[in-house]
């Protein structure tokens, strides 16, 4: 006897279509649960370059440079206790040739593999350091060279000395070049050459076949980081998964995959973090601080390497020509008010790097909150309140690092009121400001202003304190923007510069470091403390006083 | 944001305007209550903004951390605080200047130049209408809103350059009509009839051509005000317009953003504000348009 | 009839190329270095300007309009600056997902705004006509970006019912026409679809009015038509000139859409225009303007000639 099937009826037909629906939900919810994945929204505007060298500033080695890369060289990310210090990465060791300081040797670390299966070796370091300095290289790619040339000013050329050894010159003796290397990530030559390969030959232009190959290799990208490049949608969101092979066994990521979103508008970022559509919100709006916490996130900051100064001009015009004036500035700023107005986000300056730093030094001079002390210094430089000093400041309405400057700006006028400044703003677009930068105080760009208001990056002795005070960074070639010309400060920089034993260089960067806070060319207000806000459920995060922060040790309940 | 740009210009019959049609226009407007309503509004806006530096408060500028972000009603801040501890009734006040600045200037500029244009274009016709309206219509191509900020993008942040963008998207829309009112005034009977009579080119102009163009080109510069108000603070929303610390309602609409969380009620106030004035200038607009019997 | 469409596609194409001529012209009336995305400001002078050799930015302007003008006729814009991606896919891309909000915008404005119009038009002076008139005032008055980060705050961060940003849980890449995707879409378009609400129904207003004040309908009612026979005639007699600005109103949207798109992260034009004008990334800006305006040129061509085609008493100049 067979069994009658009964007539589908369209109640039957629905109830199928629904089992079939709750059946694919069930389905991929169980998958969903099974993966562990991470959602952050990022400040950035655009996805952050994938090929290796990613633009974006340093939010960008964070999210498409450390994560699916790694340099030579990398910041140890394991702290939040203590400064950031250079360890080895791709490269175990690496010592200068004591006969020509020009010349570096860098032992490579053995049985690495790129995301593709190719080795790491020599060979692809050199490539490498091609595909930005070398003109006649295939893979020479002009729109990289400009975020990762000025990083590594003294680097020239690499040679391959046997598998697992290269030589790198520089221009001059640099003992800072290890630094530099942070910022050169290693991306697969192979990798690379079969995106090339798979070209139409009818793109016959070297310059545009390297363009190409690289957009396709942007698209699916191959390094040797935690994690690889999983699915790309431009301006919209990049998806990494933990690559389980990864040679350092600590930082094989416990996370399976983490999808980047750029929310660079800060209410935005806010509500998709508040309705749950990200896990994670870099530089939440201080205003929205308590709101987000009161959902039960978490905040996370510290002390960054980043300076928010008034970069002084000291042209014989400017009033703070006069070191007493620079002095008094610098101590007439309440900076733990001003803390408050950004609901604590931020630490007070006291110089370029603060006590507990290597390159610290001990600097005679105390920046400090001192009116008393302030107005003396400013009464001795032959000012009064009914002969203020005027002053004319360029900053900026907003910008990459500039934290709020409109609001902090005019805190500080208050302040330097009381010791008798009369500061005037002169307020840029900030790529305008950010262009005159480099164009000095001399420049018409900078309409007679007696100081710039630029916040910077400062993770290396570079760009931490020898751009600003070398006689050689005079403008136009490096960012001494108020034309600061000290002997003194020459002779020191030269020496920490060929220092190449690490303890004695840090000493002679301290000297310089007390140095520059003695002679203070900066009126010295914050830093930045890189504040994010997590879910609950992520964890093991440690935030180390660093611009980066290592996702790889993380964990998602 | 595109209020004014429905109207179809093609369509467009010019009525013949007798003498004392002036009277006859306000006449009816009085009796409009809608639109009497809201020209009191734009009135008390204007002496707000125009009084503002005597009426404030308090001193729009001043900071207090101690103060930041008061609710309405708070002692002393009868609107509350901003992000910085301004008295938010005192930046409203002096914010309607620029805001109401920005409303009017470009539209003005573009009713003088536009209007110009377009009446030398329609009054010459031959290839000078021709040579100009083609220049015109390049403009007219762009959607107004993606020529205001393209605009500004390519000249940067700033009052001036603001003004200079939306100043250049309402030219086109200004020019347009009066070419085309201007064109039907030209071949009219009586404008024939002048010219016969041995009337100048000048005198022509003034008399019958102005008289009869100027009112539908009025009646459409009044909508776009609203308009230029709102081009102009979403410049302001992108970073592209008037620029910190001066206050002007959209941008003290962005920078307040960030507190719609803790304080939405103070947050909102600007926004307020631009909607109040806005509504107000459409309502003027449709009550003029009416009393002026301007067709759609 | 063919010698209109001639006349007005001939009177279209130098439009095209002035509006090109503009789109080109206008990123250079900034100062400021174009290179600025990829060029960090401490980069030297020397490599300054060996790039600005390199992306060709050192050529005389004319040059450069006439190299990008014709290959722009062969449909490539070049290659964006800061992500070397070509200009043509990102473009297209975007103007695909500006479409979907802006359809759709359309459509719920211009339902809303007949019915509002309608209303309003039919029951002249009654209170119907100033409440809708009123509603429809909203409409163009309300600052869009502003209404859109207040729906944002109050149904996605408070109430948590529908997704603040972006296009889909997985981006625009994979887009389907189910709820999980459809959420996304509902607050841009809703923000989106106030100002062609507000317009259609102002139109419609006054059509109706118009229409309904006509002797030959006075005189069709007092022929003895009922109400039903007197709508239709109104909805025939008005619906060409409201489907007309219906069409001009997706024009302004699909251009307009900058501020809406960044409140919402939504990867459409109006989000790529903002990121190429913040980034200055020339190529991108000049195409992304480009395509956009020539979208508007040609939208417009159409409704002029639908407009001809299906009422022919409007005549042509």
């Amino acid at each position: 006897m067979s069994m009658k099937l009964p007539k589908q009826t369209p109640a039957t037909a629905l109830s199928r279509f629904a089992l079939a629906l709750s059946l694919a939900i069930g389905c991929t919810t169980a998958a969903e649960a099974a993966e562990k994945v991470l959602r952050i929204g990022m400040t950035a505007g655009d996805i952050p370059r994938t090929l290796g060298q990613p633009d974006q500033g340093y939010e960008g080695n964070r999210f498409t440079g450390i994560t699916l890369y790694d340099s030579l060289t990398q910041w140890d990310l394991s702290s939040g206790d203590k400064a950031s210090v250079l360890i080895p990465g791709l490269a175990e060791s690496w010592s200068v040739d004591p006969a020509d300081q020009t010349k570096w040797i860098f032992k490579l670390r053995p049985d690495v593999t790129f995301h593709d299966g190719s080795p790491f070796n020599a060979d692809a370091v050199v490539w490498n350091v091609d595909k930005v300095l070398n003109k006649d290289a295939p893979q020479y790619d002009p729109s990289q060279i400009g975020v990762t040339a000025s990083r590594m000013p003294t680097l020239r050329s690499a040679r391959k000395v046997d598998e697992l050894t290269v030589e790198l010159t520089t221009s001059e003796p640099d003992s800072f070049l290890p630094y530099n290397l942070t910022n050169l990530f290693m991306a697969s030559p192979s990798h690379w050459q079969a995106k090339a390969d798979a070209l139409p030959a009818s793109v016959a232009d070297p310059a545009a076949r390297s363009q190409q190959a690289w957009a396709a290799f942007a698209a699916d990208s191959s390094g040797t980081g935690p994690f690889k490049q999983a699915r790309f949608v431009p301006r919209e969101r990049l998806e990494i998964v933990a690559n389980t092979d990864y040679w350092d066994a600590k930082r094989r990521p416990q996370i399976d995959r983490v999808v980047l979103l750029p929310l660079p508008e800060a209410s935005a970022r806010t509500a998709a973090l508040m309705s749950g559509q990200v896990d994670w919100i870099e530089a939440p709006a201080p205003d929205s601080i308590d709101a987000i916490k009161a959902r039960g996130y978490k905040l996370y900051s510290n002390l960054q390497p980043h300076l928010w100064p008034w970069q002084f001009s000291l042209l014989p015009e400017s009033p703070f020509h006069d070191k007493q004036v620079r002095q008094a500035a610098n101590l007439c700023v309440n900076r733990e008010e001003l803390k408050a107005l950004l609901s604590g986000q931020m630490e007070p300056a006291t110089g370029v790097v603060e006590p507990g730093d290597p390159w610290r030094g001990n600097p005679s001079f105390q920046v400090r909150y001192d009116v008393a002390a302030g107005q003396k210094l400013m009464q001795a430089a032959g000012y009064s309140a009914s002969k203020p000093a005027k002053v004319k400041v360029q900053t900026s309405a907003s910008g990459s690092g500039q934290m709020q400057p409109l609001p902090m700006n005019e805190y500080i006028q208050q302040n330097l009121r009381d010791c008798y400044f009369d500061v005037e703003f002169d307020v840029l677009e900030w790529n305008t400001l950010y262009s005159s930068w480099r164009l000095g105080a001399k420049d018409p760009a900078a309409h007679g202003a007696d100081a710039t208001n630029v916040s910077a990056a400062v993770m290396d002795p570079f760009f931490a304190m020898i751009r600003f005070v070398s006689s050689k960074a005079l403008p136009p070639v490096s960012n001494n923007w108020g034309y600061y010309i000290d002997e003194k400060t020459d002779a020191l920089v030269e020496k920490a510069r060929t220092t190449f034993d690490e303890q004695a260089r840090n000493e002679a960067l301290g000297e310089l470091h007390a140095n520059i806070v003695d002679e203070a060319p900066f009126l010295f207000v914050a830093h930045d403390v890189g504040p994010r806000a997590l879910s609950a459920k992520i964890g093991n995060v440690v935030q180390p006083r660093s611009w980066f922060i290592d996702i790889a040790t993380m964990t998602l309940d | 944001m595109t209020a004014a740009t429905f109207t179809d210009t093609r369509g467009r019959t010019p009525v013949v305007r007798s003498r004392g049609h002036g009277a006859n226009v306000l006449r009816r407007l009085l009796r409009n209550p809608v639109a009497m309503i809201a020209a009191t509004i734009i009135l008390l806006l204007v002496l707000m903004a125009i009084f503002a530096p005597w009426l404030m408060p308090a001193d729009p500028y001043a900071t207090s951390m101690l103060k930041r972000l008061k609710p309405i009603g708070t002692e002393g801040l009868p609107l509350g605080s901003d992000e910085l501890g301004r008295d938010l009734l005192s930046r409203l006040m002096l914010g309607g200047r620029l805001s109401l600045f920005m409303g009017i200037a470009p539209v003005v500029m573009a009713f003088i130049i536009g209007g110009g244009i377009g009446i030398l274009a329609g009054y010459a016709g031959g290839w000078l209408n021709t040579a100009i309206m083609r220049c015109i219509d390049v403009l007219y191509a762009f959607p107004s809103v993606l020529l205001a900020i393209a605009l500004s993008g390519a000249l940067g942040a700033g009052i001036t350059n603001a003004l200079v963008s939306l100043t250049v998207v309402f030219i086109p829309q200004i020019a347009r009509i009066a070419e085309s009112v201007t064109t039907q005034v030209r071949r009219s009977d009586y404008v024939d009839a002048a010219r016969a009579s041995g009337a100048s080119s000048l005198l022509i102009i003034r008399k019958h051509v102005l008289g009869n163009v100027i009112g539908p080109i009025f009646v459409y510069a009044t909508s776009l005000i609203s308009v230029s108000m709102i081009l102009a603070s979403g410049l302001s929303f992108l970073g592209l317009g008037v620029k910190p610390p001066q206050p002007e309602w959209g941008l003290m609409l962005n920078t307040l953003r960030t507190a719609i969380y803790t304080q939405p009620w103070v947050a909102a106030l600007p926004g307020l504000m631009i909607f109040i004035t806005s509504v107000s200038f459409n309502m003027l607009a449709d009550g003029l348009r009416s009393a002026m019997e301007v067709k759609q | 009839m063919i010698g209109y469409l001639l006349r007005r596609l001939g009177y279209a194409l130098p439009i095209m190329l002035g509006v090109s001529f503009l789109c080109f012209m206008l990123v250079y009336l900034a100062p400021g270095d174009p290179l600025v995305s990829i060029l960090p400001a401490d980069a030297s002078a020397e490599l300054q300007k060996q790039m600005m050799q390199l992306y060709g930015f050192d050529r005389p302007l004319i040059e450069q309009f006439v190299r990008w003008l014709w290959r722009a006729l062969q449909g490539d814009l070049g290659h964006s600056i800061a992500t070397s991606r070509p200009v043509v896919d990102e473009v297209f891309k975007a103007v695909g997902n500006t479409l979907m909000i802006a359809v759709l915008a359309t459509l719920i404005g211009f339902t809303l705004g007949a019915l509002f119009g309608f209303v309003a038009g039919y029951f002249r002076n009654s209170w119907g006509d100033r409440l809708a008139s009123f509603v429809s005032v909203i409409g163009v008055s309300l600052p869009n970006y502003w209404l859109g980060m207040v729906l944002v705050i109050v149904f996605s961060a408070q109430l948590m019912w529908l997704p603040a940003t972006g296009a889909g849980p997985g981006g625009s890449g994979s887009w389907t026409w189910d709820w999980e995707h459809v959420q996304y879409l509902i607050l841009p378009a809703l923000t989106m679809s106030f100002i062609p609400m507000g317009i259609v129904a102002r139109t419609v207003r006054a059509l109706v009015a118009d229409i309904l004040s006509q002797e030959f309908v006075v005189g069709l009612r007092a022929r003895g038509l009922g109400e039903w026979g007197v709508f239709k005639h109104v909805v025939k007699n008005c619906a060409p000139t409201a489907l007309a600005v219906m069409g001009l109103q997706l024009g302004y949207l699909l251009g307009g859409s900058i501020l809406i798109e960044t409140v919402f992260s939504w990867p459409g034009t109006g989000f790529l225009l903002n990121q190429a004008i913040f980034q200055r990334d020339l190529p991108l800006l000049q195409g992304t303007i480009l395509v956009l305006a020539l979208f508007f040129v040609a939208l417009n061509l159409l409704v002029d000639v639908l407009q001809t085609i299906f009422d022919p008493r409007i005549e042509r100049g």
